[in-house]
């Protein structure tokens, strides 16, 4: 705003003081502003405090109900005993897997059928659309998609969390219509150059979609990486299992949420204390957590991207 | 699922297991109706044991391969150099195949294995009640029809007289569709932890009865007027369900159906319209009111007794509900406070009230169900026969707990189990300096196999010291109620029932907690039963005397 202002010196108000910009209704106004920010920023940032507090406090702590932002007993005995665990680096290195395989599938899937959609001349564009449209409101069912991957034979492989995800409907008709806002000319240019369809996509289409992409990237492997519903139906081998099978088991199960369940098992399940729950979730959400401040502005532009039509 | 990518999956895992639950049911009710009554022949007794009998190790006369759901919990992660597998197949020249199903989400997984058709043979882990959705559909066995290929099963039921139990399983169609879990002994799983140390220090006596139990706590409030001192973890509901025994009732987990049989009138009728539900709300409302009761840990979500523990390691809560583990939860709160040292925890018998020192009826542990499809195999019958040396046979139980005797334990004359002293069980804080656990790196007393079937000794063999006082101090000064007449409704009368059913438990569990709380005094008590009544109570209580009449008049 400032710099706007500054550009245009002989706009109507070039020469009148800032004004009530200055004024003490509105530095009140920011400050409680800010206050406001900073406390929805500590309501945020609280649970991850208290995560990383418990990471490093002893179980006993823990259930006492000592342990806030400051860890109690500090020790760091939990992170060791975890990160030694075979089945947590099978898990990580499986959840690495699905999401890098399944990204890049994805990618190809989305920005190959979102092309051709984008193409207004080609006949049964629309139908094409339809199809596509048609899973965002409709699909089969639990079982059926069940028997379905069970008689294609990929449970029990990687293809069946990565295949059944791999073209989000929602991303590929942002993708179509950022495709559909690039400029004709440029294709046109190209083909008089000699480059067939696919060398324009290659070649002019893709290096020129770079910040959809990212955003498309970005969207597939949050995705990928949190995906549990998929893994939990088409898995039953331990050493497939991805992070949030595995973290979902030690929380969700050790904590027995219904009582039914408390009532029929009884002795067993609280067996894993709270400091290796928190060790866990800090070590699986890390890798999200650090990068995602470096890719988020792409999260923004992603999203804006879909709603304006060209 | 394509949309769905894009948020948030756990957020979402509560909606999409009902959708999963959903559709399963419909899946339960188009799927076609039980399968012929084919007895086991000639062409399914493939490497089957001719001499089986009772107490004999099984052997297959041809490898057995037998597939197999297995819970995997998360504190004893399964591995693959396991030797209670290879022990397993060395014996009995069967093979385990498993299918592994994350404990936290095990029982949505079942469904889905079993509806689709591609659940493997055996499911374990199976609790009374849980095979009904499946034997209705048909898509297990109906395993009453194959006792006579299980003589440990019956020599079991002899021994430890639970005949009229295994009769009370039968579904409608009078056989039963799961194999469950034996127990020589049965005590309630959930009672009474108090702080002994403090109840000995205002002069209180451990509690025998509910009335004693009041008295002692309000000496503590006397003392620590700043506490609540009874509370229970789990929404009021397990406290309430050992509660309602002593007053000749049934509720909070123990609910049920909502009915309870009168021996009088040999009728059923709802509980939480009878005098002793009154009596019960009455008792505690009281508690409510003088202080002596946490009405917060009634209400508060249940989180697995986080805030519970907590209260109980500040020392504001001196008595809550729980069960052995609780005690080792309460311990390890305890001991990173002050108290440390100090304190003593006891489980104690539930107490008694009104209708006598009675607490709930004894009851199976989990058991077994077969897949319908595993009745075409070649080798159904060994698969039988191995199955109940597995989960009967004496030999096989203190295999699948302790191991192998003379390596891993050895067993004296008078039948004391003694670990070696190179291996631990750290979940029962055995040995806990031998170099190898039993449980984590062998796979023996695991949570799917080990607990289903016991006796007293080997039930006592692992547990506490202070948890077979308790078993003791229960079977000693306290009576088992009586089961209820079995009242098998068929699969229309399932579906009415529930209809009927869920409204009503709306209500009661509404008013139930109203009236323990103060919100709603007792004096609108008949104001609430005539509540009850206007949503169809009669006609529901009818269905369940019909089918009650029904059944005893085909079965005697």
């Amino acid at each position: 705003m400032v710099t706007s202002d500054a550009m245009t010196p002989a706009g109507p108000r070039a020469g009148v003081p800032i004004g009530p910009r200055d004024s003490k209704g509105y530095r009140l106004f920011t400050g409680l502003n800010a206050g406001v920010l900073v406390l929805v920023c500590l309501v945020v940032l609280y649970p991850f405090i208290t995560l990383l507090a418990q990471s490093f406090s002893s179980a006993g702590a823990i259930k006492a109900g000592l342990v806030n932002a400051v860890p109690v007993d500090f020790n760091i005995e939990t992170y060791r005993a975890v990160t030694q665990d075979e089945r947590f680096w099978t898990s990580y290195g499986n959840t690495v897997l699905y999401t890098v395989v399944g990204t890049v599938v994805a990618m190809i899937l989305t920005t190959t059928f979102a092309y051709v959609i984008s193409k207004q001349h080609l006949r049964g564009r629309n139908v094409l659309i339809g199809i596509a449209v048609f899973t965002m409101f409709f699909n089969g069912g639990i079982i059926p998609n069940y028997v379905l991957i069970s008689s294609l034979g990929l449970k029990n492989t990687m293809w069946a969390v990565v295949l059944p995800g791999a073209l989000s409907v929602f991303n590929l008709l942002v993708m179509k219509s950022f495709f559909e806002n690039l400029p004709r000319e440029l294709e046109e240019a190209a083909q008089l150059d000699g480059l067939g369809w696919f060398g324009i996509y290659v070649r002019i289409v893709l290096p020129l979609s770079k910040a959809v992409i990212a955003t498309m990237v970005l969207f597939y492997s949050v995705a990928y990486w949190n995906d549990w519903f998929s893994a939990f139906l088409y898995l039953d081998k331990n050493e497939l299992f991805p992070m949030s099978l595995y973290l979902r088991n030690l929380i969700a199960g050790a904590s027995t949420t219904t009582a039914e369940s408390a009532a029929a098992i009884g002795t067993t399940g609280a067996a894993i204390s709270a400091n290796i729950k928190a060790v866990t979730m800090v070590l699986a959400i890390l890798p999200i957590l650090v990068v995602y401040p470096f890719v988020q502005r792409h999260f923004v532009s992603g999203v804006m991207l879909g709603s304006v039509k060209g | 699922m394509k949309r769905d990518l894009t948020s948030g999956p756990m957020r979402r895992v509560g909606r999409r297991l009902t959708a999963l639950a959903t559709a399963t049911a419909l899946i339960g009710l188009t799927a076609c109706t039980a399968g012929t009554d084919d007895e086991a022949g000639t062409d399914n007794d493939a490497g089957v044991m001719t001499d089986y009998a009772a107490d004999t190790t099984f052997r297959a006369t041809e490898p057995v391969n037998l597939s197999m759901l297995w819970t995997d919990w998360p504190d004893v992660p399964i591995t693959d150099s396991w030797q209670i597998f290879d022990e397993i197949e060395k014996r009995t020249n069967v093979s385990l195949d498993l299918t592994n199903v994350p404990f936290s989400d095990a029982v949505e997984k079942r469904s889905l294995l079993i509806s689709s058709g591609d659940a493997p043979e055996v499911i374990p882990l199976v609790y009374t009640g849980e095979e009904q959705q499946f034997a209705a559909s048909g898509a297990v066995l109906p395993l009453s029809d194959y006792v006579e290929y299980m003589p440990n099963f019956q020599k079991r039921v002899e021994e430890w007289d639970l005949g009229a139990m295994v009769e009370n399983l039968r579904q409608a169609d009078g056989k039963y569709y799961m194999m469950p879990g034996l127990q020589e002994v049965s005590v309630p799983t959930f009672t009474l932890i108090i702080r002994k140390d403090v109840f000995d220090e205002v002069g209180a006596p451990v509690p025998e009865t509910w009335d004693e139990l009041r008295e002692g706590l309000a000496m503590i409030k006397e003392k620590y007027p700043d506490s609540k001192p009874l509370a229970d973890g789990f929404e009021g509901q397990s406290m309430l369900n050992y509660a309602a025994h002593a007053f000749g009732t049934v509720a909070g987990w123990g609910f049920g159906n909502g009915t309870f049989f009168d021996e009088e009138s040999g009728t059923f009728e709802y509980a939480a319209t009878s005098d002793g539900y009154r009596d019960m709300l009455e008792y505690f409302n009281g508690l409510a009111e003088d202080g002596l009761l946490d009405t917060e840990s009634f209400t508060a979500a249940n989180d697995g007794m986080g805030t519970v523990t907590e209260k109980f390691a500040a020392g504001q809560v001196f008595a809550a509900s729980g069960s052995n583990g609780t005690v080792q939860d309460f311990a390890t709160a305890l001991d990173a406070t002050d108290a440390k040292g100090t304190y003593e925890l006891v489980e104690i018998a539930p107490p008694g009230g009104q209708a006598g020192q009675i607490v709930e009826p004894r009851n199976f542990w989990n058991g077994f169900m077969i897949t319908a499809d595993a009745k075409d195999d070649p080798q159904f019958v060994a698969k039988l026969q191995f199955l109940d040396w597995l989960y009967y046979s004496a030999e096989a139980r203190d295999l699948l707990r302790w191991g192998v005797e003379g390596e891993t334990y050895t067993k004296s004359a008078d039948g004391t189990y003694t670990l070696a002293p190179d291996y631990s069980l750290g979940a029962f804080n055995i040995n806990p300096d031998g170099k190898t656990d039993i449980q984590t790196d062998l796979g023996y007393s695991n949570n799917v196999l080990a607990d289903s079937t016991e006796s007293r000794a080997l039930k006592q063999s692992y547990n506490t010291p202070e948890f077979v006082d308790y078993i003791d101090s229960v079977l000693s000064t306290r009576t088992p109620r009586d089961p209820f007449p079995p009242a098998p409704l068929d699969e229309l009368e399932l579906e009415q029932a529930s209809l009927l059913a869920t409204p009503l438990k709306d209500t009661v569990d509404t008013n139930t907690l109203k009236f323990v709380l103060g919100e709603r005094p007792l004096s609108e008590w008949d104001a609430y039963v005539a509540e009850l009544e206007a949503q169809n109570l009669q006609e529901y209580v009818d269905l369940i005397n019909g089918a009650y009449e029904r059944f005893a008049e085909k079965n005697g």
